[in-house]
């Protein structure tokens, strides 16, 4: 009889255990990392060896966890992807938004400061028009500036967005690792049951972890958990913890890099392909920074060009043509690491040749050499880059090399990164624009021959003696003397003439005695100014085959490509993330139906083993009934 | 495969986001009437329609320098239309002074008509356009390019002359400056010119003079040198040779250098005439020396010979000036076509241009009201079977 009892207690108590399992599943359906859990039980074997062999009951042997250590793998490996596109698409849509369809109205004001050279070429000496051409150069210079520095806040935005992660990253990495501990001490014990909350929490931490930063896990036996981040730097392993820290970048201490506690100080940025972190870090080196040196480039191109045309005319003083815009040159940055007293200055020398890429600069063994600085690809220089041969050139950039480096130094150059936010207007008065061509050229009315003189192309519009006056007089149709003087000079074949700073070209026969002056031009001369409208469509970039508004065009495409293909990506990852999820809720997933029959089963098992025990007590209720009537 | 509630209600949120984030977009798209606000919705379209823009934008920027160089050359199309009337004026003057019975007075009244005559040329030279630049000032259109002087006028302008753009690579001339139009005009016949010598005694006048064989002339300095009253020698001034020489008739041509030259009535004997190569003259000598010489006029034989063959001179070269305006008048002409010509190609290239960037940036609207509508349906149908489903569970069925 005692049997009778032990068994439905045994059977009791085991169902009423597998109702909690079920309730606890329930309870847990919603929580995130909760792994659906069931309740393992067998049948207890009697312990008497004679007679018929009759069980002794049921036990419970085990609650276990359902986990598919595959599904979850991928879905670490999905989310690292899935988190590095989420951030990555919210920059790539910021730029997006601020250079906009018109470059950030780069393109607009490049459009209306063409048009007021036109209304000025209309009228040069009209100060109306003077005046609406220097707010129009004022206006191409916000946009400039303005989209410059929203990008450039980005940047600020990276940051803050990298010390943020970096900072959860170390929380959970001393989580896990505590969990860790807890997880070995608790299943190492003699009685030791599977602690399946506390791999419930780590499976949750892991999962938060994979978001911010990919990850590869490997299982020890005790039943911790080592964790390595970017390619294979242990964040944690076996029990000893690695603290990530953000480090400024060597070469540029605004921007922030990753690093480990355990090496360094050493970047690992480069490594780190994955995860929100991942996407923060290419937003800044596929995004902001390309899209700011894209803008640059365009700067530099812009201000140069208006410059040198500025430079070629006279302005309504009379006064040769000042630069219109003020715009900084490439920065060359030593890195922090260099040991040596080397130092880089480099200079635009060529505009069209001119790229949006950034450069490195190292020395090695005696030698300088160049590279791009994100293909890594070698860069061709004039020059052998050694001391005798300070002075190279590259790209369109004039490198000038100074001091003593040592082996292993090494300078990264931007050329044009900065640019679009340091372009201002450097004129302030509307009579110093020049909208005259510096010099005239005329033919004496007395002329008889058939020569006539081409217009003055200024050649260096620095000479002193530009703008003087010239008289040129024929002494024979090859000899001529200038301003009367007795020297007499022979006529080249090409009737090419060079004086003071310009050039002119002579064509057709001159007479004896026939002369040509060359001189300033008057205020009311518009030449200049026509060729400064021109500059729209006049290339510029790309070694003369894109002009200026074609780039502005260019950058809105290339930054809407970008944006168009993070968020293609991005979309397509939303739906292998969503696979991957179904995958493990599939496996470890609460479903509450099948829960609710579960708990129909259990308890109706429950219901027949306290039948069994009524039934027992009744029974032996008889036998003692019985007995008691007998005495 | 096994489904979970809660990963039923996950995805329904991630794709209830993603029905409504395409039907903002497509709300965005249709309050705005552009078919995409961002370049990345068609980074192509976006960079092709800001290209568009920028020609559509330089397009019309050569429309308004087209009208504002038609301005100008209207202007200076009246401006010429004036010099000519003014100088066939001046030319009727001189015909007048030249009939032979005009007395000492008359002549006087003359000169006075044709310094007024001056002073309108003066003033027409120094017309200025609605923005008070002077159109015949070449470059210096800041300074009064014309001051009469003592034989004429000086010129402070220069031989500037400012083009407009009207089109991609094409420009116009927006004026003509003040040595075209007055100051660069060939004296005589445009190849050489016949002066008398001024100690003239005899009546000798000077007649047509033209190039008749323009192969055999070559420019040089001759003088008819009168050795008798009707005998005359032609000598090559710079090397004294003699060229040709003859009897003079009255009214006969004396033919050399591929010339034909007609002298009139009685030269005397030492009387000479000078035959030079046309030079650049201003109008205002011309009409200075025209003015000159009628006050010269005395009412003497002699004088009145000089003051006749000063007038032929001055009818000579007023004939030139009248020739060099028109021709500039024919090439203003031209240039006002031009531009009438490059306005209408202008207007329809950037209509084109419109239609263009309308077609895409512009939003289809009908297209776009029934995307509207399908991405609507979409999500009210997915909310529905959401309802459904979530509706289904084994626990109503489950009863204490």
């Amino acid at each position: 009889m005692s049997d009778l009892f032990s068994i439905s207690t045994s059977a009791l108590q085991a169902f009423q255990q597998a109702i909690s399992v079920v309730s606890n599943n329930i309870a847990n359906a919603n929580t995130p990392g909760y792994a659906d859990e069931s309740i393992n039980l067998s049948s207890v074997v009697p312990q008497t060896t004679f007679g018929q062999g009759i069980g002794d009951g049921v036990a419970v042997t085990s609650v276990t966890r359902a986990v598919s250590q595959v599904a979850q793998t991928q879905l670490y490996s999905s989310q690292s992807t899935l988190g590095q596109l989420d951030s990555l698409q919210t920059y790539t849509n910021n730029v997006d938004n601020i250079v906009g369809t018109t470059a950030g109205g780069v393109s607009t004001a490049l459009q209306n400061y063409y048009s007021a050279w036109s209304t000025v070429a209309n009228d040069p000496t009209s100060a109306a028009s003077r005046q609406a051409l220097l707010g129009d150069a004022q206006s191409v210079a916000s946009a400039f500036q303005t989209t410059s520095s929203q990008l450039q806040s980005l940047n600020t935005a990276v940051n803050t967005g990298i010390t943020s992660d970096v900072s959860q990253i170390n929380s959970l990495a001393t989580s896990i690792s505590s969990l860790n501990q807890q997880i070995v001490s608790s299943t190492s014990g003699s009685a030791a049951q599977a602690p399946n909350d506390l791999l419930d929490q780590r499976d949750a931490d892991l999962s938060s972890l994979s978001k911010l930063v990919g990850i590869n896990t490997t299982s020890n036996s005790d039943g911790s958990v080592n964790v390595f981040i970017g390619s294979g730097q242990p964040l944690i392993l076996q029990g000893s913890t690695t603290t990530l820290t953000t480090v400024p970048n060597q070469y540029n201490a605004s921007q922030l890099e990753v690093s480990t506690s355990t090496n360094g100080g050493n970047p690992i940025s480069s490594d780190i392909t994955s995860g929100d972190l991942g996407g923060l870090l290419a937003a800044r080196s596929q995004s902001i920074d390309p899209t700011l040196n894209q803008l640059g480039q365009l700067a530099t191109a812009f201000a140069t060009s208006a410059n040198t045309q500025q430079n070629a005319g006279t302005d309504l003083n009379g006064g040769v043509g000042e630069n219109l815009f003020s715009i900084d040159g490439p920065t060359a940055s030593a890195s922090t690491n260099n040991t040596g007293t080397g130092a880089a200055t480099v200079t635009v020398s060529n505009v069209g040749a001119l790229t949006s890429d950034n450069y490195l600069l190292s020395y090695t063994n005696g030698a300088y050499s160049l590279s791009n600085a994100s293909t890594g690809a070698a860069v061709a220089f004039t020059s052998t880059g050694t001391a005798a041969d300070p002075t190279i050139t590259a790209d369109g950039l004039t490198i000038a090399t100074s001091g003593t480096p040592v082996s292993g130094d090494t300078f990264l150059i931007q050329p044009t990164v900065q640019t679009a936010g340091s372009i201002a207007v450097a004129i302030s008065d509307p009579a110093k624009l020049a909208a005259a061509a510096a010099l005239q050229t005329s033919a004496a009315g007395t002329n008889t021959g058939t020569a006539t003189l081409s217009d003055a192309t200024v050649v260096t519009s620095s000479n002193a003696n530009l703008l003087d006056t010239t008289t040129i007089a024929f002494t024979s149709p090859t000899t001529y003397t200038v301003n009367g003087s007795a020297t007499s000079n022979t006529l080249p074949a090409s009737g090419l003439i060079s004086l003071n700073g310009w050039q002119v070209t002579l064509s057709g026969t001159p007479a004896d005695g026939d002369t040509f002056t060359v001189q300033a031009s008057s205020s009311g001369d518009n030449q200049n100014a026509l060729a400064s409208a021109n500059q729209q469509t006049l290339g510029v970039l790309s070694n003369g085959t894109i002009s200026t508004t074609g780039a502005a065009s260019d950058l809105v495409t290339a930054v809407g490509s970008q944006a168009q293909q993070v968020t293609t990506a991005q979309t397509a990852q939303t739906a292998v993330n969503t696979a991957a999820q179904a995958s493990v809720s599939s496996v470890s997933g609460v479903n509450l139906d099948e829960e609710a029959a579960n708990l129909l089963q259990w308890q109706q098992a429950y219901q027949a083993s306290a039948q069994a025990l009524s039934i027992g007590n009744s029974t032996f209720q008889t036998f003692l009934t019985a007995i008691s009537a007998t005495t | 495969m096994r489904v979970t509630q809660a990963s039923e209600q996950a995805q329904f949120l991630a794709q209830l986001d993603s029905l409504e984030s395409n039907i903002s977009v497509t709300q965005n798209d249709i309050t705005s009437g552009d078919a995409y606000t961002e370049p990345s919705q068609d980074p192509t379209a976006a960079g092709e329609v800001d290209n568009y823009d920028q020609v559509l934008a330089q397009s019309q920027q050569y429309s308004t320098n087209a009208s504002a160089a038609q301005g100008g050359l209207n202007t200076e199309d009246s401006a010429l239309t004036q010099v000519t009337s003014q100088l066939q004026s001046l030319r009727d003057l001189a015909l007048e002074a030249n009939s032979g019975t005009e007395s000492t007075q008359n002549l006087s009244a003359i000169a006075t008509q044709v310094q007024q005559i001056q002073q309108s040329l003066l003033g027409l030279a120094n017309t200025q356009d609605g923005n008070g630049n002077y159109i015949f000032g070449g470059y210096a259109t800041q300074t009064q390019p014309f001051a009469l002087t003592a034989t004429g006028a000086a010129y402070s302008g220069d031989n500037g002359q400012n083009q407009v753009q009207i089109a991609a690579g094409q420009t116009v001339a927006s004026a003509d400056n003040g040595n075209t139009v007055f100051n660069n005009i060939l004296t005589g016949n445009g190849s050489f010119t016949v002066t008398a010598n001024a100690a003239n005694t005899g009546s000798g006048l000077i007649g047509a003079a033209t190039v008749t064989d323009p192969t055999a002339y070559t420019a040089g300095d001759y003088a008819i040198n009168f050795t008798t009253a009707d005998s005359y020698q032609v000598v090559n001034s710079t090397t004294n040779a003699v060229v040709t020489s003859g009897t003079y008739t009255s009214g006969q041509a004396i033919s050399f250098n591929g010339t034909n030259i007609n002298l009139t009535g009685t030269p005397a004997a030492g009387d000479s005439f000078a035959v030079t190569p046309s030079t650049n003259q201003s109008i205002f000598s011309t009409v200075q020396n025209l003015v000159t010489a009628l006050q010269a006029a005395n009412g003497t034989a002699t004088s009145s010979t000089q003051l006749s063959n000063s007038i032929t001179g001055a009818i000579n070269d007023i004939g030139q000036a009248l020739d060099q305006v028109a021709t500039v008048q024919a090439s203003v002409g031209g240039r006002l076509n031009a531009i009438t010509t490059q306005l209408s190609v202008n207007t329809s290239q950037q209509t084109q241009l419109q239609t263009t960037i309308a077609s895409l940036q512009g939003l289809n609207i009908v297209s776009a009201y029934s995307t509207l509508e399908a991405q609507n349906t979409t999500l009210s149908a997915a909310m529905q079977a959401f309802t459904i489903t979530q509706g289904l569970s084994l626990f109503k069925y489950i009863s204490g």
